[in-house]
């Protein structure tokens, strides 16, 4: 009887033990981000067509210096190494994660706080497989798993480029993870996993432009890291690529080629021109984190280069999503009595109506239009509450621009001008309360 | 030097791209009869039409305009929604003080001429941006019904 007890219960813990082993498994051996193309992938040193990596050709005679700021705008350091109202590269910005919240750290050479006294190894060592010059371990909030696939010599752009910065005496704020998560041997184990650890691999029967494209956004530009979404271990799950995910509250939209949920009935000149300005006619505005994407790398990339990124894009194979279909304009004579939203109602018709139009068609820009968008047609409403909440667009020189309302509403307030929103221009209404509302303050 | 289209005739103009339009309406061409309220597109009384949509001329730089046809309070007469508002305005005496009229009577004929015969609902989503201190929105509210009749 005892023996039946002990040879069941091992029976039960082999079978346990296989589970996670496959589920490991099925997480760690991954399809590479770019394994949908047709082709075999080579080692750059074997690729004869024109160089997918550095800058481009019109700037390939410019001055180191300009080099190095265009390739440091590729990979957009900025945005995430500089606190809000902080010196550019300094770091500070926090990161509000479910474990804690981390800080990143200060980038100009400073030799005390900042990477002033780094070797050009220890550079390479960071950024393409996430360890310190201590030896400690990265947490992939830094998305060293993209960038491992930039060349040496962008990567040593750079740092030039990083070298040439004003130094800041900044110091790095320390994360506040808890056990097990404070932990950094264990990014060690996460990394061996994670990490390819490989430079990128053109594939020769693509085109040039695609082999550029797939450069510029799997290496340097590293989308996926909020469009695409992580698995239990916080990897990228490369199966669902750019099927959306989240960042820092907002919602990162799926950008694969699904026509409903992504971006497969975009067309390319739409979006180049989300891509290089932040707004397509009819499209919406960039905002958030992705407002900063394009502020601070795309706007900067060349005419090509966006063309290059648009092709490798529309390429993405499609992975279906959960959106509803976009609503059309709204109409003349609103049904607005199906909508019981007195707060939100009155909100909207005294703060918004003026320049997004009582139609939605949007009325002080083009920019202002609500009907047709994504984030008004997704029932999450995440992405309209945070626009409310922090505006959007930024204070532009003379241009009319969102401006923020989060400190003049409260939490009930923004929550029901959102759902009335959503309810009146979009698919389907956001049911979004107070407490949404108060997490999306926190993560932002 | 850059032209635009006010209540069919076209103007040059030497304001700069940044300046809002209501500056260039008052000053520069003299149609005074578009108010300057809050100046932050959220009183209406600056309303005018762009291609038709009721849009605070306040907040609109004179340099996105381009090849738009802009309608001011001094041409609305000339539409037939707008001449139906006003005769509506004059009938039932809507105005009181009247320095928020231009705009009211602005958003009314966009919404008349969007809406042939909108209901309590629709007026007030159309006319939500429109303040008037002197509280004449039960006679703003006739106003449009008697224009969409008539």
């Amino acid at each position: 009887m005892k023996r039946k007890v002990i040879l069941s219960l091992a029976a039960g813990a082999a079978v346990l033990g296989a589970a996670a082993l496959g589920l490991t498994g099925w997480m760690v051996f991954q399809p590479g981000p770019y394994a949908f193309a047709t082709g075999k992938p080579i080692p750059l040193s074997a690729y004869h067509g024109p160089s997918p990596t550095g800058v481009p050709a019109e700037l390939a005679s410019a001055a180191p210096a300009a080099r190095g700021a265009y390739v440091a705008a590729m990979a957009d350091c900025q945005a995430c190494h500089t606190a809000p109202g902080g010196k550019p590269f300094a770091g500070g910005r926090a990161f509000v994660l479910p474990f804690g919240t981390i800080y990143t750290p200060n980038l100009t050479p400073d030799p005390e706080t900042g990477i002033g006294k780094w070797t050009d190894a220890q550079f390479l060592n960071a950024v393409h497989r996430g360890i310190a010059p201590d030896g400690s371990h990265y947490y992939p909030a830094f998305p060293y798993p993209s960038y491992t696939r930039l060349s040496d010599e962008d990567v040593l752009a750079i740092k030039a480029h990083l070298f040439a910065l004003p130094p800041v005496k900044q110091a790095n704020r320390p994360n506040t993870f808890g056990f097990p998560y404070n932990q950094r041997w264990l990014m060690a184990i996460w990394s061996a996993l994670f990490n390819p650890n490989e430079r990128f691999r053109p594939v020769p029967e693509q085109s040039p432009e695609w082999n550029r494209g797939a450069y510029l956004v799997e290496a340097a530009g590293h989308c996926g890291e909020c469009h695409t979404p992580r698995n239990l271990m916080q990897a990228l799950d490369q199966r669902a690529k750019f099927g959306g995910g989240v960042a820092e509250g907002w919602t990162a939209y799926n950008i694969s080629s699904d026509k409903i949920s992504g971006i497969g009935d975009w067309s390319a000149q739409e979006l180049a021109s989300y891509l290089s300005s932040g707004h397509a006619h009819g499209r919406g505005v960039a905002s958030g984190p992705m407002g900063e994407a394009v502020e601070l790398s795309l706007s900067h990339l060349t005419k090509a280069d966006i063309g290059a990124i648009v092709t490798y894009l529309r390429s993405v194979p499609s992975v279906k999503g959960d959106l509803p279909a976009l609503a059309g304009p709204a109409p003349a004579t609103p049904k607005l009595a199906r909508i019981d939203n007195p707060v939100g109602k009155r909100i909207f018709e005294g703060n918004c109506a003026s320049c997004h139009a009582w139609t939605g068609a949007g009325a002080a820009r083009e920019e202002a239009q609500l009907t047709g968008v994504r984030a008004v047609n997704d029932p999450g409403g995440a992405n309209v509450a945070l626009m409310i909440l922090h505006g959007s667009g930024g204070p532009t020189p003379h241009r009319p621009y969102m401006p923020d309302f989060g400190k003049v509403y409260s939490n009930d307030e923004i929550a029901a001008v959102t759902n009335y929103v959503t309810a009146r221009f979009g698919t389907e209404p956001s049911q979004l309360t107070a407490d949404d509302i108060a997490r999306l303050r926190a993560a932002n | 030097m850059t032209a635009i289209s006010v209540n069919r005739k076209t103007y040059e103009i030497n304001a700069t791209e940044d300046t809002p339009l209501l500056w260039v309406l008052r000053d520069e061409l003299g149609l005074t009869g578009t108010k300057f309220g809050c100046g932050i597109a959220q009183c209406g009384v600056c309303t005018v039409h762009v291609d038709g949509m009721a849009v605070r001329s306040c907040q609109m730089p004179v340099g996105t305009v381009g090849e738009r046809a802009i309608t001011t309070i001094e041409g609305v007469g000339e539409t037939s929604a707008g001449a139906r508002v006003q005769k509506a305005w004059l009938d039932l005496e809507v105005v009181q003080c009247g320095y928020c009229q231009p705009g009211q009577i602005m958003s009314a004929a966009a919404l008349l001429a969007a809406n042939p015969d909108p209901d309590d609902e629709a007026i007030d989503a159309a006319m939500a941006g429109n303040l008037c201190r002197c509280g004449t929105y039960v006679r703003i509210r006739q106003g449009i019904k008697h224009a969409a009749r008539s």
